[in-house]
């Protein structure tokens, strides 16, 4: 048995898709077969900007393995509309656009065509056939200039929103907001330290192992099935049926195994390519993304350009804050600096604060969600400001992230009032762990050695609607239907939820993700909701399944079915204690009261529940003659609320932290001058291996989320958020310079010491 | 990728007939690790592939007292685990151990690791019709070139990929080839090209040429060696800046240095001042620094890539230095 009295939650069981994966059998998109099958691929625009003048497909259809051919003008041109995507609220004009380019081409990489074949080198060949004539326009890449009044213009017809109001002002700029609290002049007036400081951060890419993939058939009836990796299969039904302008019951959604997803797998990008190339052509059609197109095609998090100024009273209080973000959205509408700027100075009790947030369109692919979407560059701001601050005052920096921690009752800057969080308890725990407390022994080989700290915020979508579908088989195992799909060890926290609540071992429960068809509406796997969301519904299902056990032994034992307790996962009349019986004992008569013993439950939590916070020290060592950072120790503590299955969850924050430090210290998309990205491939684009890393030490902090019936809080996103800032801040310690702009590459690193005599 | 055929060689004598007059026509494929990816590319559009590792007896490593031979065919990890290269190549053996991964070092052969083409990103983009490609510029100019050469004075920038060469060279290594006419014997130090004699190709090999044979000279008495790489990445990754070094040191004084780059030019390049200044000279702190200038004297490094002058300093003088003591 577990704390808190759990027998399932807490403990640790092999996961139920476990075997499967590692012996190779699990099924991916990429295996898919199907009689006839077709093979298609994309074209892609060799310019930033261009106008599209004429596409000739004649060449390409002409060839003999070549079986269709579409373009933009296959799709139903639909009107400015918005619609809730899962993780961010989308423009069907804009994502239909995004899909197939109508009228410009907004970004190198961006599909203007696709072809099916009989083969994929055929279809390639086929790809290179199709002549498309452009005007090629001015291109902008960077936040900054593409906000400059004449910079080139990406859309023609979109005015400026600012302050909630449309104004007659065309620029980049999509959306400026601000959130405002108290006054800031006034705070800063009683700070007896002000720091000021300019950050800049690079598009970087979620980089999951496996590349987009659909195969679509639509038969002759009209119904479309899509088998595809996604986060949500519900998502892509809505977006086909939107993009595609048909009945979402004549869209059917297979969600495959999926080899990572970290936000990017939401938005579809070949799913209504390959879905119009099979109508066409009446044979099923399957597409898969090669890397360059994954990293030139699809959603990447956005560059980003940060001003940030905090003030603090000489007795370190924190009085004041400002921050200016301008976020790239790519080529359309629709970053995640809306997010960022909700979480840009949450860890902190801070009574005047302003924060102006632009959207700014930019030629580069259009941004997608990436784990924690706009906190990651939110927090490198503020956390080296943060860093700064501690230091001119003298004090501990994680102290001084205690005293001024957010807790019950303090208000975001954005509104919402925080409920029970562990902002506090986390910080706590990082001072307090051996890491923290143990001291940095210099460096033998002449390099040098240093300590930062961060700490980070994700809001944690405590809401959504998910469904579970359950029968009991007579031995007593449960098969589960779900419709959240797998990417984190979900199948396995789920199932232990169900498992508690019904006192049974959570092998004992059989996960499945199943087709649309075949389970009520589930909202995405994102947002970190799914563990605390659909857990929330396994939760349900159990209480549903322990009602009509109930009812069932009330007939066995001919019984009033209020007199029934359930206790410790036995059955009991409470005037006879013969009548007495475990789920499973139960589960093997129960079928011949009324039937096979089925429940189907859909739940939509409220979304008030708290946020999650997380604190992270690293100790990294510079060397000063090759600019390059290793990681000697990386410690990430974290609450998540209550730990359903504590590996997955310190998979998660080490997951998280990678992802995080590669962001730090060496990914960006690096863009020619002529806007196409020189790096497009995993060799030159550079993610951290394990060789690159130490063993990711982990903490777990328990503060239990309230609106949670086992205190769950998710945990996926949060541990990307520190990391930059904390190595930032490592960096500082190491050589005495401040690194503010990112990726912190070799090249970058020693440039900065040798030009700051680091 | 584009279609081609694919033949399997069954001797080395076939072989020249079997390729072209022309890059082309056809290439020849051993463990196939650079080459699939190229031709992925779009970098290499050959007509026919030939297959090498059909071919028997190319797969060995002999030891006699003139030093080692190599076949063509032998892998990275066969070089890896011999435990002559070990014990008396450790030049050789570090190098080698840091190349790419263990999945492509059990793949990849050791002749094919020093016909390495360019790992230039413009040269692998189908957008850029680049010099290497036949096109008529180098994008390295005005573009990015944070990972360009910093020797030699183009026209073309890229620098050499290989981590083996340089430590081949260093131990002045002969590759043997195999033409129309035979075979033929090049020393290391002959066998690349500058981009202004050749500037499609790396090295002299004509295209219906090919490597059968590496052969490393047994290294003189007290001589010792030493490989170092820095990298962006701790595996997968090619050298920012790499060094093979291998010295004899007779009391403290310096008879003989070789010292070559990697990561720095369009060849593997051999730091000649450097050499020249340690010969005869007792090594100190004050000498290894000086000749980690000597190293770069003639570096012209490019707007985004004067950090590699530095390194290539810091990597000459801690070589030195690690060698006379």
């Amino acid at each position: 048995m577990s704390q808190n009295g759990h027998k399932v939650i807490g403990t640790r069981p092999i996961r139920h898709d476990g075997v499967d994966k590692v012996t190779g059998r699990a099924i991916y998109g990429a295996d898919i077969q199907l009689t006839g099958l077709l093979h298609g691929t994309v074209k892609r625009s060799p310019h930033p900007h261009a106008r599209i003048k004429n596409i000739d497909t004649s060449r390409a259809e002409a060839h003999p393995g070549v079986r269709a051919v579409v373009t933009a003008h296959d799709l139903p041109q639909i009107a400015d509309k918005l619609a809730d995507l899962g993780e961010a609220i989308v423009n069907l004009r804009d994502a239909s656009n995004n899909v197939l380019a109508y009228g410009k081409v907004l970004y190198k990489g961006h599909a203007v065509a696709g072809v099916a074949a009989i083969n994929l080198h055929v279809a390639q060949e086929a790809v290179e056939l199709i002549d498309v004539e452009y005007e090629v326009l001015p291109h902008v890449t960077g936040v900054l200039e593409a906000m400059e009044d004449g910079a080139p213009i990406l859309h023609e017809d979109m005015k400026t929103t600012s302050m909630g109001e449309e104004t007659d002002k065309v620029s980049n700029i999509a959306n400026h907001f601000q959130h405002k609290m108290g006054e800031p002049d006034d705070g800063f007036a009683e700070a007896d330290v002000v720091i000021e400081r300019e950050f800049t951060t690079q598009t970087v890419h979620q980089g999951y192992i496996e590349t987009h993939n659909a195969t679509a058939l639509w038969n002759e009836e009209g119904q479309l099935t899509i088998w595809t990796s996604t986060q949500g299969a519900f998502s892509v039904r809505d977006q086909m049926a939107e993009i595609l302008q048909m009945p979402v019951s004549k869209v059917k959604i297979v969600p495959l195994e999926i080899g990572g997803g970290f936000g990017g797998k939401i938005s579809v990008y070949l799913d209504p390519v390959a879905a119009l190339l099979s109508k066409k052509t009446g044979h099923p059609v399957k597409m898969t993304m090669t890397r360059d197109e994954v990293f030139e095609g699809t959603g990447p998090t956005p560059g980003s350009y940060l001003k940030v100024k905090m003030g603090a009273t000489s007795d370190g209080r924190l009085t004041a804050a400002t921050a200016y973000m301008a976020y790239e959205a790519g080529a359309y509408p629709g970053s995640p600096v809306g997010a960022g700027a909700g979480c840009i100075f949450t860890p902190y009790d801070i009574p005047n604060v302003q924060i102006d947030g632009y959207d700014v369109c930019v030629n580069k692919p259009k941004t997608n969600a990436y784990r924690a979407p706009g906190a990651t560059n939110a927090a490198y701001a503020t956390e080296t400001v943060v860093d700064e601050i501690s230091e001119k005052l003298g004090v501990d920096p994680l102290e001084f992230r205690v005293k001024n921690g957010a807790k019950e009752g303090t208000r975001r800057a954005d509104g919402p009032v925080h409920p029970r969080i562990g902002c506090i308890e986390t910080t706590e725990a990082a001072l307090n762990s051996e890491h923290y407390r143990s001291s940095l022994a210099k460096s033998a080989n002449g390099k040098v050695r240093g300590r930062g700290v961060a700490s980070g915020y994700w809001f944690n979508f405590n809401g959504g609607r998910s469904a579970i579908s359950v029968s009991i088989n007579p031995d007593g195992t449960i098969n589960m239907l779900e419709g959240s799909t797998d990417i984190g060890g979900s199948r396995a926290s789920i199932a232990m939820q169900l498992a508690e609540t019904i006192g049974l071992e959570a092998t004992d429960i059989k996960p499945y993700v199943v087709d649309t068809d075949s389970i009520g509406y589930t909202d995405v796997t994102g947002g970190s909701r799914t563990t605390f969301g659909t857990g929330y519904a396994a939760h349900a299902t159990g209480q549903a399944l322990i009602r009509e056990m109930k009812e069932r032994a009330s007939k066995l034992w001919d019984v009033p079915a209020d007199a029934i307790d359930f206790e410790d996962g036995v059955f009991s009349y409470r005037d006879d204690a013969e009548k007495r019986g475990s789920f499973k004992e139960m589960a093997s008569q129960a079928g011949d009261a009324g039937g096979p013993v089925v429940a189907q439950v859909s739940t939509n939590p409220d979304g008030s529940g708290g946020g999650a916070f997380a604190t992270h020290v690293v100790d990294v060592e510079v060397d000063r003659e090759t600019g390059k950072v290793d990681i000697l120790r990386y410690t990430a503590v974290q609450d998540a609320g209550t730990a359903i299955h504590p590996s997955y969850v310190e998979g998660q924050m080490q997951g998280g932290v990678v992802q995080g430090i590669g962001w730090g210290l060496n990914e960006e998309y690096i863009y020619n001058d002529d806007g196409s990205m020189t790096n497009a491939s995993f060799l030159d684009y550079r993610m951290p291996t394990t060789l690159d890393l130490p063993m990711i030490e982990t903490i777990i902090v328990e503060v239990p989320n309230e609106s949670h019936p086992y205190g769950v809080r998710g945990v996926g996103e949060v541990p990307i958020v520190p990391p930059p800032a904390a190595l930032a801040n490592a960096i500082y310690d190491a050589t005495g310079v401040r690194l503010r702009d990112l990726p912190m590459s070799p090249p970058r690193v020693q440039k900065a010491l040798a030009e700051n005599g680091g | 990728m584009r279609n081609f055929s694919y033949v399997n060689a069954t001797s080395i004598e076939q072989v020249p007939s079997l390729l072209g007059r022309s890059w082309d026509d056809a290439v020849v494929m051993a463990g196939g690790t650079d080459l699939v990816g190229e031709m992925k590319d779009y970098a290499a559009v050959p007509k026919r592939v030939v297959n090498l590792k059909s071919i028997e007896g190319l797969d060995y490593i002999r030891q006699d007292d003139a030093g080692l031979r190599i076949g063509a065919l032998t892998t990275l990890t066969d070089v890896l685990e011999n435990s002559a290269v070990s014990q008396e190549l450790p030049v050789l053996h570090q190098a080698v151990s840091v190349i790419a991964s263990p999945q492509i070092r059990n793949m990849a052969t050791l002749a094919g690791n020093i016909l390495q083409r360019p790992r230039c990103w413009y040269y692998r983009s189908e957008d850029f019709p680049c010099l290497k490609k036949g096109g008529a510029r180098c994008y390295a100019v005005g573009g990015v070139n944070t990972y360009h050469a910093i020797f030699g004075s183009g026209p073309s920038y890229i620098v050499h990929p290989s981590d083996a060469a340089p430590a081949l060279m260093a131990l002045g290594a002969t590759v043997h080839v195999h033409g129309p006419r035979g075979g033929d014997e090049v020393l290391m130090d002959d066998f690349f090209t500058m981009p202004e004699m050749n500037i499609r190709r790396e090295n002299i090999l004509r295209p219906n040429e090919i490597v059968t044979e590496i052969s490393i000279p047994k290294p003189e008495a007290n001589s010792k060696g030493m490989f170092l790489k820095v990298r962006e990445r701790e595996s997968i990754d090619f050298a920012l800046v790499s060094l093979a070094a291998q010295m004899t040191v007779v009391n403290g004084t310096c008879e003989r240095a070789s010292l070559v780059l990697g990561g720095v030019a369009p060849i593997p390049w051999r730091a000649v001042e450097a050499e020249d200044y340690l010969r005869g000279r007792r090594i100190t702190e004050a000498r290894a620094e000086s000749a980690a200038e000597a190293a770069v004297e003639d570096a012209a490094p490019m707007p985004h890539n004067g950090y590699k002058v530095e390194i290539a300093k810091n990597l000459v003088k801690q070589a030195v230095q690690a060698l006379a003591s």
